[in-house]
């Protein structure tokens, strides 16, 4: 479920990374009260760890044949509390983008958002904490986490799916990706679901302690209810991505117009025969002027030329690259 | 499993050579690729033309680090199946023909799919190149120069090391399941929970630990700061040249002067 750069929008990913930093610096601060601060942390930085590690290890589905790992969210939020779960999923990540390029550094704001702030802010404390409000037994923990897990990951597939389509570098239409994506993370989700409650009841049965401390610790409802959490994000996003958007579409390249800005004086100067007519030919030639593609074969010859070019260019960075470590080569010995 | 614990710390001792790139300040390579992503990511999504020139970076830092490039398209693939999918997807729906080669008609779709993997490419060469150039602790001590609180800062850089740890603590505990069970491929379903659970306490167990650990030799979170060192001329010039490298192809486009050049012929 990781995104990618190459699907994103420069917009849609700094909106997200402005909603992921608010949930951060809001969680921060809220561990940060906790008088167990300091005690946490290697507690939050094991757990990180225990997600990866495990994700390491394959575990057999019975009569499919197929294998699972287990993902995360819910089960780090039911032994943790919501704000330290947040911040150790969090920084797995972070981890995964920097060390294993799952998921792009401009992504990560949108990754945070969708497998970390989902299940851990919301579906936790909006969900599987009232469920097992009542006290825990094994049966409330099995429903919560499988209700949860199926939950979060049904509402951070769906994000994909919006923010994906915000980006508008995929041409799939809505519904049909929405159709992809739902089904598939339901299946998952199932899984993941029985996984994480099978180990939370494990945890419950050998150490009830920890269930409890982190079911009575990290209250949510203390001083600030969730409404107002949902309301500042959904702000932020909002804002963030209208203004971005609102540039876009202004200037419907956003970073030329910006680069035009600040050469614009250079650029007047030179506008002269050349720039023109090379204006006029870009024009009546362009390989796609406006998005709107030229059909039928008069710009045949020029478009090979294109290509021709390109191909050219990727062959001198290429070479650039051979060069350079020849030279180094040669220099060491 | 080993493999994979072995994978993991690959890139870190790649951080630890001695080149060009190596020596950068860490912030300035932090925000070269950071301007470098964005600017691939902001065209649009036919511009397959326009990017090409953008392989320049990967091709030249990589082996101006020495970094293997196939150990970093190893690390590609992992990113790659997602957006395959997407843009599979793009060559199903996005079926207007563009031009034939050879009585082959290349649709948008087909354009997009490879603008998207191309993308991605050049997007995870970036971050991966990023990373085997900068050792860990450096890259932390930006994190606080940022001004991120120590708290995080201090589970990342935890997180990060606790891995290996954990990953060869559960790769035995894994090792000890499969030798008690004949012919099993992998853990059972009804077996997991007591298994994950198990490795959890043992984590959660070990953590205690490591913090009383911490704690005797004066460890607090306050003193963990670590002064950093100032931009110096050659950080500078490098920022500058990636900054003018990813705005002049922002702006002028290879494929119109080729285009330009085919005409004139």
């Amino acid at each position: 479920m990781h995104m990618a750069d190459a699907l994103l929008s420069p917009a849609v990913g700094a909106a997200m990374y402005a909603v992921s930093a608010a949930a951060a610096a809001y969680s921060v601060a809220k561990i940060k009260e906790d008088d167990l601060c300091e005690k946490k942390i290697p507690v939050m930085a094991v757990s990180g760890a225990l997600v990866f590690a495990g994700q390491m290890i394959n575990f057999t589905i019975p009569a499919t044949g197929s294998s699972g790992h287990i993902g995360g969210g819910i089960l780090l939020a039911g032994l943790l509390g919501a704000f330290p779960a947040f911040i150790a999923l969090m920084t797995t990540l972070i981890i995964q983008c920097l060390f294993f390029a799952d998921g792009g550094l401009l992504a990560l704001g949108c990754n945070i958002f969708n497998m970390a702030v989902i299940p851990c802010l919301l579906v936790y404390p909006l969900l599987f904490k009232p469920i097992v409000a009542k006290g825990l037994t094994y049966r409330r923990i099995s429903a919560a986490a499988v209700i949860s897990a199926v939950l979060g990951l049904q509402l951070g597939a769906f994000s994909v799916v919006l923010e994906t389509q915000l980006s508008g570098i995929t041409a799939l239409p809505f519904s049909t990706f929405v159709l992809l994506m739902q089904p598939i993370h339901l299946a998952i989700g199932v899984v993941e679901g029985i996984v994480t409650a099978a180990i939370l009841c494990f945890v419950y049965n050998m150490r009830p302690e920890i269930l409890e401390s982190a079911n009575a610790g990290t209250r949510i409802a203390d001083g600030v209810s969730m409404k107002k959490i949902l309301t500042v994000l959904a702000c932020v996003a909002f804002i963030t991505g209208g203004l971005l958007s609102l540039f876009a579409s202004a200037y419907p390249d956003g970073l030329e117009w910006a680069v035009e800005k600040t050469a614009g004086a250079a650029k007047a100067e030179v506008k002269g025969k050349l720039s023109e007519s090379a204006a006029s030919i870009q024009e009546a030639l362009a390989f796609m002027p406006d998005y709107g593609y030229k059909s039928g074969t008069e710009g045949e010859g020029t478009t090979v030329a294109g290509v021709v070019g390109g191909a050219v260019t990727f062959a001198l960075a290429g070479a650039a690259g051979c060069v350079i470590s020849a030279i180094k080569k040669t220099r060491k010995t | 499993m080993k493999n994979k614990i072995y994978e993991l710390y690959t890139l870190e001792r790649l951080s630890r050579d001695d080149t060009v790139i190596h020596r950068l300040h860490p912030m300035a390579k932090m925000l070269a690729a950071f301007v470098f992503i964005t600017v691939v990511v902001s065209f649009d999504r036919y511009a397959f033309g326009r990017l090409i020139p953008y392989s320049f970076y990967p091709a030249v830092l990589m082996n101006l680090a020495g970094i293997p490039g196939g150990l970093l398209f190893r690390r590609f693939l992992i990113a790659a199946p997602f957006c395959l999918f997407a843009g599979i997807s793009n060559v199903v729906f996005d079926r207007a023909v563009v031009f034939t080669v050879a009585g082959l008609a290349v649709s948008q779709g087909l354009i997009s799919l490879f603008v998207i993997l191309f993308r991605a490419w050049l997007c995870v060469m970036a971050v991966l190149i990023l990373v085997s150039t900068t050792p860990f602790a450096e890259l932390s001590s930006q994190m606080r120069r940022l001004k991120i609180p120590g708290v995080f800062v201090v589970v990342f850089e935890m997180t990060y090391r606790y891995i290996g740890v954990l990953a060869e603590e559960v790769s035995s505990m894994y090792t000890a399941y499969l030798l008690r069970s004949v012919k099993r491929k992998g853990i059972e379903m009804r077996h997991i929970g007591s298994f994950m659970g198990q490795f959890l306490l043992r984590g959660l167990d070990r953590a205690e630990r490591v913090y009383s650990a911490m704690k005797c030799r004066g460890y607090s979170l306050r003193g963990f700061l670590r002064e950093s060192e100032p931009l110096v001329r050659s950080d500078v010039v490098f920022l500058g040249a990636v900054c003018f490298f990813c705005a002049l192809f922002r702006v002028f486009s290879v494929e119109t002067a080729a285009e330009m050049i085919g005409s004139r012929l």
